[in-house]
């Protein structure tokens, strides 16, 4: 079994990205919780007093919202460069090429993580109505990394063949964000666009994420259900993709 | 998938060839134009045609390698040679013919595969060590060995980008020697550092031989393959011109070059 064999390579490439990452920058990990944190002020004060939106706990709302889409986006573009940014460990060396996305997309994964350990005392000074169904907090976050591993397999392959991928995928991530209720209350949708609405995977999650955090809801079967095949699919549909690209990597990195 | 016969038996090392090449084929398409982007495509599908030239890299090759021999590949540049090594290491799929690989191999293709700059000399022993193969506890148990064998214990944590190129080619030979293997795929990469470490990597290569270890050999230096190789193919065009004892088909070679 691959995942077994590699695990000391995985934890190896996962552990040096994280350190690449924080060790460039001067404040290293206080950036990118701090990048969040002011996102979400600027939002709330467009969103909160300029469109006048009337959402209970509106800067909570918010703050999970771009926490949550960080990894995705966060997740997605850098994943989707992994194959090409290590040209040496794919025409020098045989590893299981997935190894990559799976490392690049782990290592943000473990940065939402702790955006989201962050969060925690936000939600007590806010006062977010917290109970025990925050617990089910870690596993929608562990379907969403599926979500997101099963994208960048497919992005990251996609981008050896095509270089500019990532113009265009810089321009989905922006149309996402609004696509998604990050920064506007789902009530603003107007109903005959709902049921498409819903659709999105990712809204689904953000309001999955909220009702456990700040709402202190229990998690809906329905909505569960959803994530968890959609999770399946993108895998599936990644890890094909991923296959029959891979056999020409390096012939034309 | 289908059509291809690629099959890379890790687990046999009971087998009584190390390594056998059966028919193997190897077929690159090179386009004229070579389209990287998606605006290129979408262009590309208004101007029209998609034009390439086909290049036959691997000819129907066959040969087997027993366990325990040096096994010198040699050929002019563009031979084939190191689209073949590139096969048997696992990088490239060959589009047809199989490859038989009996035991744990170690590829050399490139000394320092995935080091990075930013990390220190220990950082990239742990990473570097981890893509060839070993496992974290046995890096640290010959973590030592690695340092001393490089002479480089002084400088374990300087990061490596503020190495000479002939400190980090030692530390990567040194690291890349500790994997154990039973096959091990050589391109060329035996001339590393100053003399005297290059005395001691010829000495490494030379006890690795006679443990009875499979190595395959891919070189322009001709002494070298006679010295060290039992048996050796000559490569051209993608074809075996010639195969045997190293003598003969060094002599081969020069004839066909005509040096």
């Amino acid at each position: 079994m691959w995942l077994m064999q590699y695990r000391d390579l995985i934890w190896n490439l996962t552990i040096t990205d994280l350190k690449v990452k924080y060790q460039s920058s001067v404040l290293g990990f206080a950036w990118s919780l701090l990048n969040p944190l002011l996102m979400m002020l600027v939002l709330f004060f467009v969103f909160a007093n300029v469109f006048r939106f009337n959402q209970e706990h509106f800067a909570l709302y918010i703050l999970v919202g771009i926490i949550a889409w960080r990894f995705l986006a966060n997740g997605t573009s850098t994943a989707m460069l992994s194959i090409v940014a290590k040209p040496s460990l794919v025409t020098k060396i045989f590893i299981p090429r997935h190894i990559l996305v799976l490392s690049s997309t782990l290592s943000t994964f473990i940065s939402s993580i702790l955006e989201f350990c962050v969060l925690i005392p936000l939600l007590f000074v806010f006062g977010a109505n917290i109970t025990p169904y925050i617990l089910f907090f870690p596993i929608a976050h562990a379907i969403f990394f599926f979500i997101v591993y099963g994208l960048s397999l497919v992005l990251a392959a996609l981008y050896v063949y095509y270089r500019d991928l990532n113009q265009i995928w810089e321009v989905v991530i922006q149309l996402g964000f609004f696509l998604a209720p990050i920064c506007y209350p789902i009530t603003i949708v107007p109903p005959q666009f709902l049921p498409y609405y819903v659709l999105n995977p990712v809204t689904i999650l953000i309001e999955t994420y909220r009702n456990f955090l700040i709402y202190g809801l229990p998690p809906g079967l329905r909505s569960m259900v959803y994530l968890v095949i959609s999770a399946a699919l993108l895998m599936i549909f990644g890890k094909f993709v991923f296959n029959r690209l891979e056999r020409r990597f390096a012939e034309v990195i | 998938m289908a059509g291809n016969q690629y099959s890379r038996n890790k687990k046999n090392p009971g087998h009584e060839d190390a390594i056998v090449v059966e028919n193997l084929s190897k077929r690159f398409r090179i386009p004229h134009e070579r389209k990287i982007t998606v605006y290129q495509h979408l262009a590309g599908l208004i101007a029209g045609s998609y034009s390439y030239e086909i290049f036959d890299a691997l000819k129907d090759v066959s040969f087997s390698v027993k366990h325990g021999e040096t096994f010198g590949v040699i050929g002019p540049n563009g031979s084939g040679k190191s689209t073949l090594l590139k096969i048997l290491a696992g990088v490239l799929y060959p589009d047809r013919g199989t490859v038989q690989m009996n035991g744990k191999i170690a590829p050399f293709l490139e000394l320092g595969v995935g080091f990075h700059p930013d990390l220190t000399a220990e950082e990239n022993i742990y990473l570097y060590g981890a893509i060839m193969g070993l496992t974290k506890r046995m890096i640290a148990s010959k973590y030592e060995e690695i340092l001393d064998f490089a002479e480089l214990k002084r400088f374990e944590n300087m990061k490596l980008k503020n190495f000479s190129s002939g400190m980090a080619v030692r530390l990567a030979f040194s690291t890349a020697i500790q994997t154990n293997p039973d096959i091990l795929l050589v391109d060329e990469v035996l001339a590393v550092g100053d003399e005297s470490f290059q005395r001691k990597c010829s000495k490494k290569i030379d006890e690795i031989r006679r443990e009875g270890k499979t190595i395959l050999l891919v070189s322009h230096d001709l002494g070298m393959v006679q010295k060290l190789c039992e048996r050796c193919i000559l490569v051209k065009n993608g074809s075996i011109m010639s195969s045997g004892s190293p003598e003969r088909v060094i002599e081969e070679y020069k004839r066909i070059t005509g040096i």
